[in-house]
C-alpha cells in the first residue's frame, strides 16, 4: 500500500441529467505505484474522462455525481475533501492535460500569465517571480521563453499543448492526468508531445495516468494497463502482461483492430455492435452483445474478476474453473443471440 | 492599427454623404415654404421671393446640395432659419447636454445589465435568474416617457429630491439618464446572460479550475473579459437607440439637448437645423463605433493580428443610424 499514490475503490459514477441517468463508471478499482505510468485505455464514451474528472473533483456540476467509492490520494479519500481543500490539491499534488489543446488555453490571457497564475497560485511568490518560472517552464517544454507574451493564437496546436503541459508541470505535481494529450495532433507532433512527456515524468519521478485508445501509445510509454470498456475496467495488469497474454475478448478484439505493417489491410479485425450505451446497461456482462467467445451463462450474471496471474486479473466468465461454454464462432450469429 | 483607424475615418465620408443626401431628398419633397415659415403669414410674395433668393432655395437642388456639402466641409451647417444663428453654434452645447445623458444612460445600462446578466447566469435556471429577467424585461416594455413620468412623480412631486425639470442643476440629468438607462437594461442582461453562460462551459474554464483556482476568480478574471466581447460589441447600437430615446426624454424633461432641438427643428420646418443636427449625430456615432472596435482590440488580443491583416474584415457592428 505505502507504493500506492493513487487507489481507486469501487468507484461509481453516475451522469444524472433530465431525461436519464447515465452510468459512466461503475465499481472500478485502480492502483498507481508511484512513479510509474498507468495506461487507460478503452473506446470512446467508456467512461475514461469521466474517471479523470472524478479524480480532479471536477465533475460537472449538478450533473455528475459520485455515487460510491473511495480515491485514496497516498491514503487520504480525495472524496471527503471539502471545496478549499480540493483547490489546493488541484494543480499542486495532481494536474490534468485535457483532451483538446486547441480550446483548454484561455484566448484572451498571454500564455505566460496562464502558467503564472498556477504557479502564485500553490507558490508564495511574487508576480514577477512567477512570470520568471513560467518562462522556465516554457524553456522546459521547448518554447522560447521570450514568447511568455505571446497569446495563444499565436502559437501551433502542438506548441499550445506543450504550453498545456507547462501548466500542468509548474507546480511539479505528485500524479499528472493525461486525458489523450496527443489525439487532436498530427502523428509527427504526437511522437514529440509523448517523447517530452516522458521524458518529463522520469527527470521529476511524476506519476501518471496516460489517457488513450491507442495501444501503440501505452506499449512504449505505460508500465500498468488498465482496459475500460463500459464504464468498467475489464482487464487489468502490466504492459507485458496485457501485450504477451491478453485474456479479457474485448482486450483481444483491440489487438487484432491495430493495423499492422505485416497485415493485410482488408484483414483489420473490427470489434463488431456498438460501444454499449451507458444510460442502459445490461444486469450481465456488458461486453456480452459484441463478445465473441461468450457462452449463455455470460448473458445471465454480472462476471467478476478472476485473476490470470499475480497482478493480472479480468473481469469475464472464461477464466472461471466453472467455464464449459464453446466459444461461439461467428461474430454475426452472437450478435443476435445477444439481443 | 494607424492604417485601420485612418481607413475608418475615411469611410465617414462616404456615410455623411449619404446621410445628408437622404434628408435633402426629404427636404425638397416636403411641402411647405421655408421662407414663408421664417417671414410669417403676413409677408408679401415679393419678400417671400427675395427671401428664397437669399436661401439659394430657387437654385436646382443638385447645386443646393453642393453648395450645402462646401459648407460643411468648412464647418459651415448653414443658419437656422428660426434664429439667424449658426447651426453649429446652436448644436455645440446642446450637443454636450446630450452627450452627457446618452453617456450616462449607456453606462447604467451596461453596468446594471452586465451586473445582472452575470448574475443570471451563475443563477441559471433559479428564481434569481426568473427575477433578473422579469426586472429586465419590464423595464424593456414600459416605453421611456411612462417611467419618466413615474419617476418625476416619485422623486420630484413626492419626495422633492429632484427637479422635475430642466438642467439647472447637475441633479436634473439623473432622471433623463435613468429613464434612458433603465430601457436598455434588458438587452445587456440578455447578452451577458448567453455569452457568460457559453463562456463558462469553455474548456478554459475547466483549465482554469483544474489549476485549483477559485470561482469568484475564474469568474472575473478569465470568463468576464471573454464574456464581455459582444457586450461591447452591442454598446454601439446601445448608443444609437439611447440617442433614440433621448430624444423623447428631452421633451418630457425638457432639457435643451440635441434631440429636442432637432425634434423641434422639424416642426418648424427649420432645414438647415434638422440636416445639422442629423449629420452631426452620424459623425459621433461612427467615432463612436470607431472606438468601441478600438476597444475590441484590446479586449480581444486575436482581433489585432486579424484587424492589422485583413482590414475591416469582422466588421458586424452596428452601423450608425440616422437620427
Ligand atoms: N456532462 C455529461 N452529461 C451526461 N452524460 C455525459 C456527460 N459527460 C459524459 N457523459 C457520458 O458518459 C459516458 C462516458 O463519457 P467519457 O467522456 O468519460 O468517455 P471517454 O472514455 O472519455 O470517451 P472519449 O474517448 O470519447 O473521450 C459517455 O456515454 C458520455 O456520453
Ligand atoms: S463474461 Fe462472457 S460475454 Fe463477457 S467478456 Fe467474458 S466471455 Fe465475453
Ligand atoms: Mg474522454
Amino acid at each position: 500500500m505505502s507504493g500506492n499514490i493513487l487507489s481507486i475503490k469501487d468507484l461509481v459514477i453516475h451522469y444524472e441529467t433530465q431525461e436519464e441517468v447515465v452510468e459512466a463508471v461503475n465499481k472500478i478499482n485502480l492502483d498507481l505505484n508511484k512513479g510509474e505510468i498507468l495506461g487507460l485505455v478503452g473506446e470512446t464514451g467508456a467512461g475514461k474522462t469521466t474517471t479523470a474528472l472524478g479524480i480532479m473533483g471536477l465533475l460537472p456540476p449538478k450533473v455528475g455525481h459520485v455515487i460510491q467509492g473511495n480515491i485514496f490520494l497516498e491514503g487520504e479519500d480525495l472524496l471527503k475533501k471539502s471545496q478549499r481543500e480540493m483547490r489546493s490539491i488541484r494543480g499542486k499534488k495532481i494536474s490534468m492535460i485535457f483532451q483538446d489543446p486547441m480550446t483548454a488555453l484561455n484566448p484572451v490571457k498571454t500564455v505566460g500569465d496562464q502558467i503564472a497564475e498556477v504557479i502564485r497560485l500553490h507558490e508564495r511568490c511574487s508576480k514577477a517571480e512567477a512570470l520568471k518560472k513560467a518562462q522556465d517552464m516554457l524553456a522546459m517544454v521547448g518554447i522560447v521563453p521570450e514568447r511568455y507574451k505571446e497569446y495563444p493564437h499565436q502559437f501551433s496546436g502542438g506548441m499550445k499543448q506543450r504550453i498545456v503541459i507547462a501548466i500542468a508541470l509548474a507546480c511539479e505535481p505528485e500524479l499528472l492526468i493525461a486525458d489523450e494529450p496527443t489525439t487532436a495532433l498530427d502523428v509527427t507532433i504526437q511522437a514529440q508531445i509523448l517523447d517530452m512527456m516522458r521524458k518529463l515524468q522520469k527527470d521529476k519521478g511524476t506519476s501518471m495516468i496516460l489517457i488513450t485508445h491507442d495501444l501503440g501509445v501505452v506499449a512504449e510509454m505505460c508500465d500498468h494497463c488498465a482496459v475500460m470498456y463500459g464504464g468498467e475496467i475489464v482487464e487489468y495488469g502490466t504492459v507485458e502482461q496485457i501485450f504477451d497474454n491478453p485474456k479479457h475478448p474485448y482486450t483481444k478484439a483491440l489487438y487484432r483492430s491495430i493495423p499492422s505493417l505485416d497485415q493485410d489491410v482488408e484483414r483489420l479485425h473490427v470489434i463488431p455492435g456498438m460501444v454499449s450505451d451507458p444510460s442502459n446497461l445490461p444486469t450481465y456482462c456488458t461486453f456480452y452483445d459484441r463478445c465473441e467467445e461468450c457462452n449463455e451463462e455470460c448473458g445471465k450474471h454480472d462476471p467478476w474478476i478472476v485473476d490470470i496471474e499475480p497482478g493480472h486479473w479480468a473481469k469475464c466468465f472464461r477464466y472461471t474453473p466453472e467455464w464449459t461454454g464453446t466459444p461461439v464462432a461467428d461474430p454475426a450469429e452472437t450478435q443476435g443471440e445477444g439481443k | 492599427m494607424v492604417k485601420y483607424i485612418i481607413k475608418r475615418i475615411l469611410l465617414l465620408i462616404p456615410i455623411l454623404l449619404g446621410v445628408s443626401a437622404i434628408i435633402f431628398i426629404l427636404k425638397t419633397f416636403t411641402p411647405g415654404d421655408p421662407a414663408r415659415q421664417i417671414l410669417g403669414n403676413n409677408a408679401t410674395q415679393e419678400q417671400i421671393d427675395a427671401k428664397r433668393d437669399e436661401l439659394g432655395l430657387n437654385d436646382p437642388v443638385p447645386l443646393q446640395y453642393v453648395r450645402y456639402i462646401g459648407g460643411v466641409v468648412t464647418g459651415d451647417f448653414g443658419d437656422s432659419y428660426r434664429t439667424g444663428e449658426p447651426v453649429l453654434k446652436e448644436i455645440l452645447p446642446r450637443l454636450g447636454v446630450s452627450g452627457i445623458i446618452t453617456l450616462g444612460a449607456v453606462f447604467i445600462g451596461a453596468v446594471l445589465g452586465v451586473l445582472l446578466g452575470i448574475l443570471s447566469a451563475l443563477k441559471k435556471y433559479t428564481w434569481v435568474d426568473s427575477l433578473v429577467l422579469v426586472i429586465s424585461m419590464f423595464f424593456q416594455s414600459v416605453p421611456e416617457f411612462v417611467v419618466g413620468l413615474f419617476l418625476i412623480l416619485i422623486f420630484a412631486v413626492n419626495l422633492h429630491i429632484l427637479p422635475a425639470n430642466g438642467i439647472e442643476t447637475p441633479l436634473g440629468f439623473i432622471m433623463p439618464m435613468l429613464c434612458v438607462g433603465l430601457a436598455s437594461i434588458a438587452s445587456y442582461t440578455r447578452i451577458t446572460r448567453s455569452s457568460m453562460l457559453e463562456v463558462m462551459g469553455e474548456d478554459y474554464i475547466r483549465t482554469a479550475r483544474a489549476k485549483g483556482q477559485t470561482e469568484g476568480k475564474i469568474v472575473y478574471s478569465h470568463a468576464l473579459r471573454n464574456a464581455i466581447i459582444p457586450v461591447v460589441q452591442s454598446i454601439g447600437t446601445g448608443l444609437a437607440n439611447s440617442i433614440g430615446g433621448g430624444m423623447v426624454i428631452e421633451t418630457v424633461f425638457a432639457v435643451p439637448g440635441v434631440g429636442k432641438y432637432i425634434v423641434d427643428s422639424i416642426t418648424q420646418r427649420n432645414y438647415p437645423s434638422v440636416l445639422g443636427g442629423a449629420l452631426i449625430i452620424a459623425f459621433v456615432l461612427t467615432i463612436i463605433n470607431l472606438l468601441v472596435d478600438i476597444a475590441f482590440v484590446i479586449i480581444d488580443p486575436r482581433l489585432k493580428t486579424t484587424i492589422i491583416a485583413g482590414g475591416a474584415k469582422r466588421k458586424k457592428a452596428a452601423k450608425p443610424k440616422a437620427a
